[in-house]
This record gives structure tokens, sequence and C-alpha cells, in this order.
């Protein structure tokens, strides 16, 4: 029975052109990361114009570009706001540049003092094993990967099932005789499959065979844990909205309270306080940490996510049979 | 006028309309009640230091250039150097001076800091006698602190298309639109009372979210209103596109959704990227960037330049119509020609 309702559902699915949706939306995504991404994130440190016409300063580091007049300096810092000036003209070095923030400007001022000495050639020790090509590969990774099973996969199982709803497939579900949770359980479990392959083409395309092999188990078990809650989810609100136009705004509204606040926190400095009690953002982390081959997140963690999705398993049952009833 | 009315009275029946209506408008006040979220942490450096390992007067002289976290344990401290989501920089002690520790996957900003950061602790008593002049400027984060507001006013300008979109995929998929067709009422009664749905739609949630945002001088205002017609006008018309060539009701929501995602995202990475050139030409090819501009010019403090914008949003406005009007044209003789040879 669940061979017939799987096969059932594969072809609901390639007709509603939902593998196309996730092969183009995998193509889209890796010519992102491999020809945008990767070679548009640079950031450097600010430039230092050194405007020293008698050599007052001696030997200075080859990082202060000298410039030959004070026109030339003011031209300089105007056009790159974020650099310093040193005007050493009199003999005694005074420091310009555009306001940015009170501890940059410390920094900037301490720093472009710095290069009128000779400096060793002093190197941070590195704790780290991945380049920054690799980091910004697997950050940009992990954040598609997020955002195309919290939208794709989520419109997908709605599609697929507003079009049953209206076929009268769940009313015809209501008289056969098999266990009626079969019908979701197939349902999840290809989504599930689904995203599990669509991840791993994800990883090993973008981030490269040899380092996806070590962290694919890790971010298959985060993504098998993002798909079941998201593909529930899903089926709930199906069960429970008229019909897609009203389902299209409670995914507008899913998209826009869980993915916007989980970014910022989770890839920027910017914490939020009431952060920790948002469940996406323990997930997205535990997705993030997964591509970083972080130690895995403590148990309370795994605990609850299996809690989370027997409840929703529990929620979405007692709405499909609701729904059976009322389609008599 | 008859018709308008019942246009709006379908509107108004329809939730997800509504919602949309009232969407950018609860984002705003959300936003202006909690002033926006603290982005200074951004700009700064973070340093991660080990408990009793450097002295308090280091600490003191770190924090002048960033935050600084205390650890435990070198590996609590090589753990959070480590963790993705930051740029954090290790300092230890070293004898007089003290060493820097990087994860190595870090932006260059952040390894050139590390790598310098013991020059800079070395000199830092000289650095003291030295003249430092600041040249005025806006605070850089307050540009930034807009985008949340600019963006959710870009949602409520250009979700005007979703209201007369949508109407006109009911009216297809109820057959409203068959009975259209026998009615007596001109194409371009039709359009226009389209265009009315979407235009009021997006014009009344735009103005009420940056009514709930906002404190605008009168001029200020003029202008933002006047920015707010242009744009609404012109998602009126992307609205008539969509529900022109939608067939069903799930391809009008997927139409929509990618509309919205290209009309926030390119402003947004042309802004972030300071876009010049023929890119900054390219992205105005889409109507919300000389919108987005416009207002991150007007919410700013500084002089406003939004003639251009206002131009732009015009040029959209006339050319999408035109389009419009041509591609109907061109439809109508198509299927006269067809009818003819039937």
């Amino acid at each position: 029975m669940i061979y017939s309702l799987l096969k059932k559902d594969f072809q609901m699915l390639i007709s509603g052109k939902f593998f196309l949706v996730a092969l183009g939306s995998l193509v889209l995504y890796t010519l992102f990361i491999h020809f945008g991404y990767i070679h548009y994130m640079h950031a450097e440190l600010y430039h230092v114009y050194l405007y020293d016409p008698q050599g007052t300063q001696g030997e200075t580091s080859d990082l202060a570009c000298p410039v030959a007049s004070q026109e030339e300096l003011d031209a300089a810092l105007s056009g790159d706001t974020n650099g310093v000036g040193i005007d050493a003209s009199s003999g005694v070095p005074e420091i310009f540049f555009y306001f940015g923030s009170e501890k940059t400007d410390n920094h900037r001022a301490d720093y472009a003092l710095s290069l009128l000495q000779w400096q060793k050639d002093y190197k941070a020790q590195v704790v780290g094993s991945n380049t920054p090509e690799l980091k910004q590969r697997k950050e940009m990774c992990c954040e598609l990967l997020f955002i195309e099973i919290i939208a794709v996969g989520f419109l997908g199982i709605a599609s697929v099932l507003f079009k049953e709803k209206q076929m009268g497939v769940i009313r015809v579900h209501a008289v056969l005789p098999c266990p009626k949770s079969l019908f979701i359980v197939s349902k999840i479990l290809l989504f599930l499959l689904s995203d599990l392959v669509f991840a791993a083409l994800m990883v090993v395309l973008n981030i490269g065979f040899p380092d996806a092999v070590v962290i694919l188990p890790a971010v298959l078990t985060q993504t098998a844990i993002l798909s079941l809650i998201m593909s529930l989810t899903g089926f709930g609100c199906t069960m429970m909205l008229k019909d897609f136009r009203q389902f299209s705004l409670a995914y507008l509204v899913i998209a826009i309270f869980v993915a916007a606040p989980v970014f910022l926190s989770a890839n920027t400095s910017v914490k939020m306080a009431w952060i920790n009690w948002h469940p996406f953002y323990h997930v997205y982390m535990g997705l993030k940490n997964a591509c970083f081959g972080t130690p895995a997140a403590n148990p309370v963690y795994y605990i609850c996510s299996v809690c989370g999705i027997a409840a929703l398993f529990l929620i979405v049952r007692a709405a499909f049979h609701r729904e059976m009833k009322k389609e008599g | 006028m008859r018709g308008l009315f019942y246009q709006l009275k379908s509107v108004w029946k329809d939730k997800f309309c509504i919602m949309s209506f009232l969407l950018p408008i609860v984002a705003a006040v959300v936003l202006r009640m909690i002033g926006g979220i603290d982005l200074s942490s951004v700009t700064e450096f973070h340093f991660g230091v080990l408990e009793n390992d450097l002295s308090a007067r280091t600490v003191s002289w770190l924090e002048r250039y960033g935050s600084v976290t205390p650890y435990e344990t070198p590996e609590e401290l090589a753990a959070a150097v480590n963790e993705p989501s930051t740029y954090m920089i290790g300092v230890r002690a070293d004898g007089e001076n003290i060493r820097t520790v990087v994860s190595g996957d870090e932006l260059e900003i952040f390894r050139q800091t590390a790598d310098t950061l013991p020059a800079l602790y070395e000199g830092r008593e000289s650095a003291k006698q030295f003249k430092v002049t600041v040249l005025g400027r806006p605070d850089l984060m307050d540009g930034f602190q807009n985008i949340f507001i600019a963006i959710t006013l870009i949602v409520a300008m250009f979700m005007g298309c979703t209201f007369n979109a949508m109407n006109m995929i009911a009216e297809k998929e109820n057959g409203v639109e068959l009975v259209n067709q026998i009615l007596p009422m001109t194409q371009g009664g039709y359009v226009m009372q389209k265009i009315f749905v979407g235009f009021i739609g997006g014009c009344l949630s735009a103005a009420l979210t940056a009514c709930c945002y906002f404190r605008l001088s009168v001029r200020r205002a003029f202008l933002m209103m006047t920015l707010i017609v242009l744009s609404a006008f012109v998602a009126a018309l992307v609205g008539l596109f969509v529900g022109k060539f939608s067939e069903s009701l799930m391809v009008g929501v997927v139409y929509i959704k990618i509309i919205m995602i290209v009309f926030m995202a390119v402003p947004l990475v042309s802004y972030l990227a300071g876009a010049g050139g023929l890119a900054a030409v390219i992205c105005y090819l889409v109507p919300s960037c000389a919108a987005f501009e416009g207002i991150m010019s007007l919410a700013a403090c500084g002089e406003m330049v939004i003639a251009k914008d206002l131009a732009i949003l015009v040029a959209h406005g006339v050319g999408w119509f035109a389009l419009y009007l041509s591609i109907s044209k061109w439809r109508r003789s198509l299927s006269g020609r067809a009818g003819n040879r039937r």
C-alpha cells in the first residue's frame, strides 16, 4: 500500500514540476556560488594616504600610499571615505579621516600611525582549517539550503496537497481500507528523500567532494530535521487553510518572520536577546555547524527536535482526520 | 464609478489582499517600536581573551577598538575564534607584548587587523602624542538602519500589484472574465478599473506605512508622497501584466513572489555593493531601484536628490503602460485574424 501511495505522490510531484523547480534552483544556486558570491565578498583594511613632501618620516611601511600634494590627499579621502590621511608636511604627522564609528576611528588612527614605522613581519596564529573561499562556499551553501527547504519544500507540499484536495483524493482516501496515517507518511517521506538528495548535491557541487564527504552525514541529519519540520508544517497549514492563496500568505509570514531574524543573528555579530527562543535559529545553527564541521549541538536540541516533530505529526494527523470527516 | 466600487468590494473580501495590505504597516509599527535593530556591533572588532591572561590595562586598550569577550580555557577561545558567524580575533599575552589568533577563513580586513595588532600595542604610548582630526560625516549605521524601513516601504508600494493581479486571476477562475466580454464595457475602461484597484491599494498601504515610521518635514513628506504615487502606479501596471499572463492562481502567486524578490533584492544589492556605471543603469531597469534610492535619500538627514529617481519612475510608468497597450492591441489583432479565418 505504501508503495502505491509513494508512486502516486512521486507522479504528482513530477506532474507538478516540483523536481524541475528543485533542479532549476540547484543550478541557479550553484552558478551563483561559483561565479558570483565568492568573487564578490572581499574587504580590505583601510587605505592610508601619506603626504610627506620632505620625506621627514624616513622608512615607512609599503602599505602607506604616498600622495604628491595636499589636494591629492583631500581628493583621495573624498573618494575613499574609509581611508586615513596623514599630513606630515610640517614634520609632525597629523591624521585626518571621515567619521566612521568611535571604536573603528580609534583603530584607524592608531593603524595609520603604526605604518609610519618599520614593521616586523608578524603573522597571527591560525587555528582553523577553512580557507576564506571555503568558508564563503560553506556559508552560502548553508543559507541557500535553508531557504530552499523552507521555501520550495513548504510550497511544494502545499501545491501537491491543494491539487489533491481539489481532485477529491482525500475523500477517496477516507474510504480506502488502509491506515489513514500512511497518506501523511508517504508524502513526508518523499519530501524528505527529495530534500536529502538536494542537500547532498548542493554540498558536493558547491563545497567540493573531499570536503563534502566529511560533513555530509551531519548535514543530512540536520537537513532531515528541517525537512520534516517544514513538510509537516506545510501539510498542517494546507489542512487548516481554505485555498492556496491563504496558504501563500502563511508562507509569506513564515518567510519574513522566520528567515530574517535568524539570518541576521546567525550570520552577523548582531545578537538579539530573544533569538534563543526562536526555534528555527537552533535548526539553522545546527545546519550551519554541520556545514562547518563544528561539534554537534547538545542533546537537548535533538530531544526538542524529535518531540517537536512528533507533536507536529500528531497535530497534522488530527487535522487530516478532521479534513476527511469534512469531506465526508 | 459603480465598476470601481465593485472592484474594491471584491478586493476587500479577499483575505490575501487585506493581509498583504496590512503586513508592511505592521512591520513599520514594529520597526518604530523597537527603534530599529542595533547594528553598531557589525562595524566593531570583536576580541576574545583568556581570563587572567591579559592585564586590565591591555583589556581597556583593546576595548578602545571593539568588544572584548573573556573565555575560561584556550579551547573555548579557539572555538569562539572559529565560530563562523563572527570574525573574532583571539588575543593572548606574549611576555610584554601580545599575540593574536585567527581562524584563517576570515575576510582580509580581519586578518590584516590581527597581523598588525601587536605593532599597534607596542606603539600605543607614542600614538597618543599625535593630533587626530575627524572630519564630519553622518553616522554610517544610520543608512543601514534605514534599509529596513526602505525595504518595508518597497514591499508596501509594490504589493499594489497583488491586488489587481489577484482580482484578475480570480475573475478568470470564476468565469467572470467571460461575462466581462459580453458586458458593454470598453477595454480601456476595464484596464483603468484594474489599474485603479492596484494603485489605490499600493498607495494607501505605502502611505500608512510611511506615516507609521517617519516624522518628515512638509517638503519631504510631499516628495515621499510623490514617490509613493509613482511607484504604486508602476506596481499597478506590473499587476496588470501578472493578471493578464497568469493562467491560474498558483502561477500568479509564483509570478508575484519572483517579482517581489527581484524588486527587493536588486536595489538592496545595488545599494550595498555601491553599483555604478553600466551596472547602475541595468539596476534602474527594475523600478524599485529608483524608489529605494529615493526613500533612502529622503530618510537620510542630508541633501535630498530625488529628481532623477522620480524621472526614472515616470519613465517606467509610461514605458510599461505603452507596452501593455501595444501587447493588448497585438493580441486583439491576432485573435481578430484567427476569427476571420474561421
